[in-house]
């Protein structure tokens, strides 16, 4: 494995930010960081990075231990949330910083360069200060700074949350070309679950600086081993309703049917989500969500019903995955 | 830890500049240093402070200060904040009205000191020959205890109305105008809006330039030394000009090292009630506000 | 619109009258200052000018020993505030608000009281006389304005441009140098220039420190005219004075007012 954590954790005036953090990332593969704000995700990536120290555990790059090493030290490629480019240098000179620091020739250093820039087909704002350049370019510029590392290590901090919605959607095909194709480890912290799914092969869930699970997108919907995971995975989302003996039932809107038997309910509002419907329902075990096809219609008498295999019990208390 | 390096050299030198003094104003106010001890310090137990309880003059001159401290602080706070309210209105050649307003602040005390006494000179001053004009007699503005002080004030509102309008300016900026517009669609006049909306939005900044004017003007030295000398009759004579007088003419500085950490404490237990005044005012107006 | 003209003109009035007073002296001879409605042959003459610029010391050297002190006390400040608001715009919440309480004590503090100690400092040090040991009491005084100032700036810059330019490898020297004071240059300039303005015009301390006529300050030089005679009235050469000295500051005010209303106003909109 190319990066491992092991044990990993963060700690603050006796309070740990994140705990018990173990990962391991293959080469060409890209695993995504998704939980809730102030989940510890932001901080794990800082920690890999080495912006922050670490408390207890260590990192391994190619069977490197780097966990003590400064940031420059670590070979690491960061996009960062708000690209972090220098609003007084051009696109160039942004660029230029981190190879001059590290000694690189004038002439190598335009020839890099102007490689990185061809390859996210920037270089004809070169010259351009990022006040000049859209949300989009501006984008590709710190990706750019990140590949011209070319770096043992990619990790993206929600790259793509300053960007409007169907800037995000064209981005993203761009973005797999341009990272994953390095055949590098990367890691991808997003709270959009939708990015997570479309970007990576394994998505890590973390809560309460501690990671729930780590799966493929397909399991962590159709497996989740917490309540917090299936609550978090999913939108519309989850169905929560009350089972015998201290247990919950977790049903997926998708998965409730109409019928002539079950749970009787009353509708109480619906959307309209063009390529489906989500109606809420009243019923005595509180408002079940229902996601059906758009023509379906709505029988007078509703009775709703799941098949079992739909079903997932979780332990009321321990939140964790029970097993029939 | 390395952070707190960086800091050092800073602290240091405000410790020595600002701590050290205190401390020894605090050991020079129990000893005779004078003259007559041939400039050496020796121990005189609390006779400084036996001296300083009973000095008439020092009285006297506390309450001069305060009385120019509070008169001319109110008058700048009022005035500052006619001067913002003025700045504020859109208009055109707008940074060279504020440059032109910012003019009296900048320049050094001593110079203006200067000018004013001229400007105030009896019988030649400009003043004065306005006064013999058309009162048919000369305000000797300078020359008499009664109104010296006032021309005194006159002269300190002169030079820091600017810098007090300069903080009220920016609480303004601060007021989002849709307050104003609210208020306005539910029919309040300019004068409520004054009254309702910017003097309370605006009560940190007018507390603010309240607490830094009455420490400064607590202080005042280079106007009264430099326009008055302190006269006529010791009429403006000032806390600070006091303990120069004794440092430097009477060469007692035992007695002025007691007069300033005695000024001292009497500053620190004002600002503190100022600030007590203004931070339940404060509280009160929120509290208003919320509701 | 008519009101809030008369009330621009009315500030003017107020703020630039008595200099103008002094300026119009300051061309006047003697005679026409004591009876100006006398009709004379002559009114004006450039002799008070003369008598200023060429007395001994001429008036200009003031000017330069003031723009020596006050630009060797601003680049003191500076290299001491600067480096401290970075570590202190780092620091903890609670440590940083400590150190803050203790800078806004620090600048309320009406510092003409510290000329006695200050002095004896200087005597002891044998400073006395000398510009540049001048211009130390100077950086000290102005350390809480300027550190707060560079505070606010250092805290508002967006925490990740340091962190990217970590990753990528530069050193806190090389972070100094290409990101943080081009990117805080506005809150340099504003802290300088009001440095400046308070060095140029400090009063007590020069007074006590020098004596030596070659040395004096503006502000000192100024009190000097003044007290040479009160009775006596010289008041050609002393508005000649005030104008000379008047004119530098007018110029920084015009050119600089933009930086000393931000550097003015930030403080007193985060203190």
């Amino acid at each position: 494995m190319t990066l491992e954590l092991e044990n990993v954790g963060r700690n603050i005036n006796k309070q740990w930010i994140v705990e018990n953090i173990c990962l391991t990332v293959a080469d060409n593969e890209c695993l995504a960081l998704v939980g809730p704000s102030g989940c510890g995700k932001s901080t794990t990536l800082r920690l890999i990075a080495g912006l922050d120290p670490v408390s207890a555990g260590s990192i391994h790059i190619r069977g490197r231990d780097i966990t003590s090493l400064s940031p420059s030290e670590r070979s690491v490629g960061m996009v960062f949330q708000s690209y972090a480019l220098l609003p007084h240098l051009t696109v160039f000179e942004n660029l230029e910083l981190g190879l001059r620091v590290r000694g690189v020739p004038k002439p190598e250093r335009r020839f890099k360069i102007k490689g990185i820039l061809d390859l996210v087909q920037l270089w004809n704002r070169a010259d351009n200060r990022p006040a000049e350049l859209s949300g989009g370019q501006r984008q590709r510029v710190a990706l750019a700074r990140a590949l011209l590392r070319d770096p043992e290590v990619y990790l993206l901090d929600e790259p793509m949350s300053n960007l409007d919605a169907q800037l995000r959607e064209d981005i993203r095909p761009e973005l797999r070309r341009l990272v994953l194709e390095q055949r590098k480890p990367t890691i991808y912290v997003t709270h959009d679950q939708h990015e997570a799914m479309a970007m990576a092969q394994r998505i890590a869930v973390l809560h309460e600086g501690r990671i729930e699970q780590i799966d493929t997108p397909y399991n962590l919907y159709h497996n989740p081993e917490s309540l917090f995971v299936a609550r978090f995975i999913g939108r519309p989302q989850i169905n929560c309703l009350k089972g015998d003996s201290g247990s919950i039932r977790a049903v997926r809107p998708e998965s409730i049917r109409f019928s002539d038997e079950g749970l009787s309910g009353k509708l109480q509002s619906r959307e309209w989500l063009g390529n489906s419907q989500l109606l809420f329902l009243e019923t005595q075990q509180g408002v079940i969500r229902m996601m059906t096809s758009p023509d379906q219609g709505i029988p007078a008498q509703i009775r709703l019903t799941w098949r079992a295999e739909d079903e997932i019990l979780f332990d009321a208390d321990t939140g964790l995955r029970s097993r029939r | 830890m390395p952070l707190l390096i960086l800091l050092i050299p800073s602290l240091l030198f405000l410790v020595a500049v600002f701590a050290l003094p205190l401390f020894r104003y605090t050991w020079l106010s129990f000893h005779a240093d004078s003259v007559m001890t041939g400039l050496v310090a020796i121990p005189n137990q609390g006779a400084n402070w036996q001296r300083f309880i009973h000095d008439t003059r020092y009285l006297q001159d506390l309450f001069q200060t305060l009385r120019f401290s509070v008169v001319s602080v109110t008058a700048e706070i009022v005035l500052g904040l006619v001067i913002a309210l003025i700045l504020h209105q859109p208009m055109r050649k707008r940074a060279l009205i504020r440059s032109s307003a910012l003019i009296p602040w900048a320049l050094p005390t001593t110079v203006m000191a200067l000018g004013w006494r001229w400007i105030f000179n009896t019988p030649y001053g400009p003043i004065d020959r306005l006064t013999q004009s058309w009162l048919g007699q000369s305000l000797n503005a300078l020359g008499e205890p009664s109104i010296a002080w006032i021309t005194t004030v006159y002269a300190d509102i002169w030079k820091t109305t600017p810098f007090v309008a300069l903080i009220l300016l920016a609480g303004l900026q601060t007021i989002p105008s849709d307050l104003y517009e609210a208020a306005k669609l539910e029919g309040a006049g300019s004068w409520i809006c004054l009254r309702r909306i910017t003097i309370p939005l605006l009560l940190p900044y007018l507390g603010l330039a309240l607490m830094f004017r009455l420490a400064q003007a607590f202080g005042v030295f280079d106007l009264v030394q430099v326009m008055t000398g302190g006269g006529p009759a010791s009429s403006t004579e000032s806390i600070a000009l006091y303990a120069y007088w004794n440092a430097l003419r009477f060469l007692d500085f035992g007695y002025s090292a007691t007069i300033m950490i005695g000024s001292f404490v009497i500053l620190s237990s004002l600002i503190l009630i100022t600030w007590l005044v203004v931070t339940t005012a404060r509280n009160r107006s929120q509290q208003s506000l919320a509701r | 619109m008519k009101a809030t003209r008369f009330l621009i003109l009315a500030l003017l009035v107020w703020s630039l009258a008595p200099l103008t007073w002094q300026l119009y002296t300051s061309f006047c001879i003697d005679q026409a200052l004591v009876t100006p409605f006398a009709s004379l042959n002559q009114r004006w003459t450039l002799d008070h000018y003369q008598s200023v610029l060429n007395s001994n010391p001429p008036f200009i050297r003031y000017l330069l020993n003031s723009l020596f002190v006050g630009g060797l006390s601003t680049f003191l400040t500076l290299l001491l505030a600067i480096p401290s608001s970075y570590s202190l715009s780092k620091m903890g919440r609670r440590s940083s608000l400590v150190i803050k309480f203790f800078l806004i004590g620090c600048a309320l503090f009406p510092y003409v009281l510290l000329f006695l100690a200050l002095l004896e400092i200087a005597r002891y040090l044998q400073l006395g006389n000398s510009l540049i040991a001048l211009a130390v009491p100077y950086a000290a005084l102005s350390q809480p304005l300027a550190i707060l100032l560079l505070t606010n700036a250092f805290s508002d810059l967006p925490a990740e441009l340091e962190d990217a330019a970590r990753v990528e490898g530069l050193s806190v020297v090389q972070r100094f140098r290409w990101i943080l004071l081009p990117l805080i240059s506005p809150a340099i300039a504003s802290t300088a220039i009001l440095v400046f303005l308070f060095s140029w015009n400090e009063y007590p301390i020069a007074l006590t420190w020098i004596s030596d006529s070659g040395k004096l300050t503006l502000p000192v030089a100024m009190a000097r005219i003044a007290g040479s005679s009160i009775h006596s009235v010289p008041y050609g050469p002393y508005a000649a004075a005030t104008v000379i000295g008047s004119i530098p500051l007018i110029l920084l005010v015009m050119v600089f007012q933009k930086p000393i209303v931000s550097g003015l106003t930030t403080g007193a909109v985060k203190g």
